[in-house]
């Protein structure tokens, strides 16, 4: 066990039962890096998330607090527990499924809100855990087990889609971006409000095998890692072109969701006591 | 009172009969149902709403937008039920005491936080002001049509639930606290099943002036260790898990081990189980709440519980001032089923605010003689008092109900 899994994660809970070759426990990894640098403890961070690949592979591997929530609703629970444990650093880590599809009302207004938590959106590009259907990410096109003659919908890109609504932090990154993602990871947890941090990650078992036509997680990388670039290794032209990095930063600059509530409490208790007060003041 | 008159036998099984009895300080006021459902839910300590606007519930989120910032708490408006159950779940588990308010549209989307709440055994409560249907209906009009769906509020079977039902806003107001009360020792999400009529209705009103000083008020605990599950055990007052205290509890919608860890075993869903079953079923005695009248005469016994519990009641006294030896149940805990309200093998006329026929269906079952069991079925509004008078009088001389327009009897 690597020494940043034995300071945060749960021995009897690695390694996961993720498929041989999935990005979820890298991506694990990465985030932990980024945790440790910023010197958080296991006590200061609740780790949320939903159902799926990326819910069920990470759900109780951390150290601390863990919830995994109901299909999509991860972000519904933690603006009620935000509001009672406002201090903890909040790590939503979801997939696709749960952020973009089932549960992307509950994103966009949690990014109204700017809820103060940062939402790791694992995307492997299709609902991989049962089997393998595509997603509203999944490239338009591309064959899944339930688009077998191509995804016939476009996809939309739920970092456009959280900065519309207001997200005080957004950025897209991949599993082909170690240093960078780190990085991010770690500008994300330190703006008090809403970030969001998309990864698109392979799936060698079903997306890789029925959309790339291969389970080499270093063919599937090296996919991901071209549409980065708008290039292929042969020099030709990729489809379609993902451009990673920070999208959106107005880190810190509107106050957080548990934050308002607080004051909105503190300005009417404060009026309560001055009339009190003045009330009590007459003769 | 005309019950007096009568030397009718009454009694009232809830623990508010001996609340009300102390001599509180407090006021009188002439407010609503939803206003008392509000001030019951801060004097239980509830400091969390969450949910969205819905007739006939609507003016509880209005009265908790005000009155929660006074006391500290906070009003969540969401982007929908499910995400208000949710969120209520999460503060729950941050360790305040939350609740949610719907009518019935609202509460067939809230499911999966409810489920999730069992599983979890996250104490928390549910308004559900009931308005004819199906779906919207007409949404200033009483119904009772959730019954069952309050049951089975959630899928997978294997769970209990405890629903309650007010029949007045005075007893909307008790009735409050002690689903709170139940919510903390049960540890599981508690149901008020009240209607448009109960809710939206203006009435005499007691409110205690210090709600810190009510000493039955079940405070919030917090389980700072291991088991956070404890699976195999049908333990009242465990002390709720805390998410955010740093005891590495896990919360989840998986079958889950006495850590909270996702297994997948038989072993590990058959433990987990018992608890949720076994919790309400060993422990019904701490959540029976009922009203009775001239039980130890009846030949015939009117059963409703609610708005129109009130004019059945009327109806009754009516009826035994005319010389039929009527009698009258009113469950105020509809689940877990009281079936021991119907041991007796007399007839039974079930008045409720649904044409197909929910809560008749269980007074069948629990009856000695279910062809004894008679239903006056009526959508949108009370029965009348001539009504019920009509129904027990037909069956005291008949055994068989008689035709009355606006009446269904048909159950099979």
């Amino acid at each position: 066990m690597n020494k940043l899994a034995q300071k945060y994660l749960r021995p009897s809970q690695i390694p996961t039962k993720a498929c041989h070759g999935c990005g979820i426990g890298m991506i694990e990894n990465w985030l932990l890096q980024a945790i440790d640098e910023l010197g958080l403890q296991q006590e200061d961070v609740i780790f949320g998330t939903g159902i799926g690949c990326v819910g069920r592979q990470t759900f109780a591997t951390w150290g601390g607090d863990n919830f995994g929530a109901t299909h999509g609703r991860a972000l519904a629970v933690a603006t009620g527990l935000k509001l009672a444990q406002p201090d903890k650093k909040y790590l939503i880590v979801v997939g696709d499924g749960d952020a973009a599809s089932i549960g992307t009302s509950h994103l966009i207004h949690a990014a109204r809100r700017n809820l103060g938590v940062t939402v790791i959106c694992e995307d492997n590009m299709g609902y991989e855990s049962t089997g393998g259907q595509f997603s509203p990410t999944t490239p338009a096109g591309y064959v899944t087990n339930s688009s077998p003659y191509g995804m016939a919908e476009p996809p939309f890109d739920p970092c456009d889609v959280v900065k519309a609504a207001g997200a005080t932090f957004v950025a897209e990154t991949t599993a082909t971006q170690w240093h960078q993602t780190v990085k991010i990871v770690k500008k994300a947890l330190a703006n008090d409000g809403f970030s969001f941090v998309h990864v698109r990650f392979p799936c060698n078992e079903n997306f890789g095998a029925y959309a790339l036509g291969t389970r080499d997680t270093l063919k599937n990388l090296e996919w991901i890692y071209e549409h980065t670039q708008g290039r292929k290794a042969d020099g030709t032209e990729t489809d379609f072109t993902w451009e990673t990095g920070i999208k959106h930063d107005a880190s810190n600059s509107r106050p957080e969701f548990s934050k308002i509530m607080r004051d909105v409490n503190l300005r009417v208790r404060a009026e309560m006591a001055a009339k009190a007060a003045g009330a009590a003041a007459k003769p | 009172m005309a019950t007096l008159d009568l030397a009718v036998t009454a009694s009232l099984v809830a623990p508010w009969a001996e609340w009300e009895r102390r001599g509180l300080a407090g006021r009188r006021l002439l407010e609503a149902g939803t206003y008392a459902l509000t001030e019951g839910a801060i004097a239980a300590g509830c400091r969390v709403v969450a949910g969205y606007p819905i007739t006939p519930a609507t003016d509880i989120a209005e009265y908790m937008s005000k009155r929660l910032p006074q006391v500290g708490g906070y009003y969540v408006q969401c982007e929908d039920e499910l995400a208000g159950m949710h969120a209520c779940a999460g503060a729950s588990l941050g360790g305040l005491k939350a609740m949610t308010a719907t009518s019935g549209p609202g509460f067939t989307l809230l499911h999966d936080a409810y489920g999730w709440s069992v599983t979890n055994e996250i104490p928390l409560v549910v308004v559900d002001a009931m308005r004819v249907g199906p779906i919207s209906g007409i949404t200033g009009a009483p119904g009772q049509g959730e019954f069952y769906v309050a049951r089975y509020c959630t899928h997978g079977g294997n769970f209990e639930t405890i629903v309650l039902s007010p029949s007045s806003v005075q007893e909307a107001f008790w009735l409050t606290i002690d689903a709170f009360n139940l919510a903390e020792r049960f540890r599981t999400p508690v149901t008020i099943l009240t209607d448009q009529v109960v809710s939206d209705m203006w009435e005499d009103l007691f409110i205690p002036d210090d709600f810190d000083a009510l000493d039955f008020v079940v405070p919030r605990k917090h389980n700072l260790m291991m088991p956070f599950y404890p699976v195999g055990s049908a333990d009242l007052d465990v002390a709720p898990n805390v998410i955010g205290h740093g005891t590495g509890v896990c919360v989840s919608a998986y079958t889950h081990t006495e850590e909270g860890y996702d297994i997948e075993e038989m072993e590990a869903q058959w433990a987990q189980t018992y608890r949720l079953i076994n919790k309400i079923r060993h422990n019904r005695d701490a959540c029976t709440r009922y009203e009775t009248l001239g039980l130890d005469d009846a030949e015939v016994v009117a059963v409703a519980y609610g708005a129109n519990a009130r004019t059945v009641k009327t109806g009754v006294v009516e009826a035994r001032r005319r010389g039929v030896r009527a009698g009258f149940v009113r469950p105020i805990t509809l689940w877990p089923f009281l079936d021991e309200l119907y041991a007796a093998d007399r007839h039974y006329v079930v008045c409720e605010l649904n044409y197909d026929g929910q809560l008749v269906r269980e007074v069948a079952r629990a009856a000695p003689d279910s062809k004894k069991v008679h239903f006056m079925g009526k959508s949108a509004e009370l029965h009348t008092v001539a009504e019920v008078v009509a129904g027990l009088d037909g069956v005291a001389r008949s055994g068989k109900l008689p035709e009355l327009p606006y009446i269904w009897t048909e159950v099979r």
